[in-house]
């Protein structure tokens, strides 16, 4: 409750930093802001390129498939990346004011969110652009939304306060994401996968988000509200736990960084 | 345990070490290719300092470098923690430790004073309330709207001292700052303290001019290896501390 309090009372401070953050990515780029949908895009160019070349693939559309699993995806290992570098890019603010340290994961993550509503418009210039049309059930939307935003809270509490004393953790992300990503259904449909290796994306609570926004841009269909359900959960688990470990290891940052 | 809420600040017996890393390992690699050379030293720099301060005083933290003082100001705005003992902060509490954190160079003065004055945890309408009186105070007029990494270091400095002394707390740390831009500036952030003071704000300076602390302080604490040699009236203070090691 009192980490409520102070984030209201803090609150402008989120807005500009969430802003500054939005705003600051392309400052001294040409192309500006045309590179939040260039750069997904031309991604999706070449997954949609290289994959249907080296596996066999009978989903129709392959390339709307793909853009609904990756754009979330970006979301999620962008945040997550981002926020393992926060705090020690923030050092000097951390060594000479105090505010409530939790604003810089949180802005972060809110910011990559942001972008990611935004990019959300590749999705549906794809699935228009591919005569699919767009369904009613957009409005779960905001819910899968909420699961995800929810998840990398409480991931990037934990990343953004335990790189601070371990480094290492900035490269072995890049290593876990990466893993994650083929532990993902981004590229193939689940069902694809053999029997033995489901659990993988049983465990992953990412499966459920990435098949949340494929049901309603892509399947056009309810998805899956139960293991939605159960991923907010243990979203709500990790935020609470991983604020826990924030609040513990946040005294000392001041030192360390 | 009577009348507690009349002090700003209460310091009860801190103990403050920091770890001093000779050859810090910083990476896991380096952690286990010598795990045995991460030695480090671990320095003491409060050894049990009681202090408690009235609202509306003004106090100086006197002594040699290296004596704890900067440190305990760091604790009173809870940038770091103590190891031991507690402090209680009873009120707004703005720090002048070190000006202009969260300036970003390419955006321009007036969008800097919103980004600094939100680290004090101002809100927009609070801000755009103080915008004109922060703007006139840095005498920065006709460059507000250029970028900041445009101005002089002068320019910078006053920009964030106009931002921090308005920020309109009960509690002023300041850290050895009132050197900022030239001789007419210096005088006009001095009588702006003086001014806030009569106010009834609780201001805590850590100096090493003793001038500036006796113009402005009726209170002196001096520090000495961590801990609190003499407190009491500046003049007394002062005399004794020159005395000592002069």
């Amino acid at each position: 409750m009192k980490f409520f309090k102070s984030l209201y009372e803090y609150r402008e401070l989120l807005k500009t930093s969430i802003s500054k953050d939005i705003r600051g990515k392309y400052k001294n780029s040409v192309l500006g802001i045309i590179w939040s949908f260039l750069n997904p895009l031309l991604q999706i160019a070449v997954y949609a390129i290289v994959f249907p070349l080296i596996m066999k693939s009978n989903l129709p559309n392959y390339t709307v498939f793909l853009c609904c699993g990756l754009i979330p995806w970006n979301f999620f290992s962008s945040a997550i990346s981002r926020t393992s570098f926060t705090m020690i890019e923030n050092g000097n603010i951390i060594k000479k004011v105090y505010f409530p340290r939790q604003i810089l994961p949180l802005s972060v993550v809110t910011s990559e969110a942001v972008n990611f509503v935004i990019s959300t418009i590749i999705i549906l210039a794809f699935v228009l652009g591919y005569g699919m049309g767009i369904s009613k059930f957009i409005i779960f939307y905001p819910l899968v939304l909420l699961v995800q935003y929810l998840l990398l809270v409480g991931i990037s509490f934990v990343v953004s306060s335990v790189t601070v004393y371990f480094r290492d953790l900035q490269h072995f992300i890049g290593i876990v994401l990466q893993l994650l990503f083929y532990a993902t259904p981004i590229v193939y449909a689940s069902n694809t996968i053999p029997e033995n290796f489901q659990w993988i994306l049983k465990f992953n609570p990412m499966t459920y988000v990435i098949n949340g926004y494929r049901d309603i841009f892509y399947y056009q269909q309810t998805p899956d509200l139960l293991s939605l359900a159960i991923v907010l959960g243990i979203s709500i688990v990790t935020c609470l736990v991983g604020y826990m470990i924030f609040n513990k290891l946040q005294k000392r940052f001041a030192e360390e960084i | 345990m009577k009348n507690n809420e009349e002090y700003m600040i209460e310091v009860q017996e801190v103990y403050k070490t920091f770890n001093v890393y000779l050859d810090k390992a910083n990476s896991l690699k380096e952690k286990m290719l010598f795990w045995k050379r991460n030695r480090k030293e671990v320095r003491q720099v409060l050894k049990g300092i009681n202090l408690n301060i009235k609202k509306g005083e003004a106090v100086a933290l006197i002594g040699v470098n290296g004596s704890g003082k900067s440190t305990l100001l760091k604790l009173m705005t809870k940038i770091i923690y103590p190891n031991k003992g507690k402090i209680t902060i009873n009120g707004k509490l703005t720090s002048l430790l070190e000006l202009g954190a969260g300036f970003h160079p390419d955006f321009s003065g007036r969008e800097n004073i919103y980004f600094n004055a939100s680290i004090f945890g101002l809100t927009k309408k609070q801000i755009d309330d103080r915008l004109e009186q922060i703007i006139e105070f840095s005498e920065l007029k006709d460059y507000i709207d250029n970028p900041v990494r445009t101005y002089s270091s002068g320019m910078f400095m006053r920009l964030a001292f106009a931002v921090a002394i308005n920020v309109d707390a009960d509690i002023l740390l300041v850290d050895e700052i009132l050197s900022v831009g030239d001789q007419h500036f210096q005088e006009k952030c001095i009588n702006k303290m003086k001014q806030l003071k009569q106010e009834g704000k609780t201001m805590v300076f850590v100096t090493h001019s003793l001038d500036s602390a006796k113009e402005l302080c009726d209170r002196a604490v001096w520090l000495s290896n961590g801990v609190l040699k003499l407190d009491g009236k500046t003049n007394e203070v002062i005399e004794q501390y020159i005395k000592e090691t002069a």
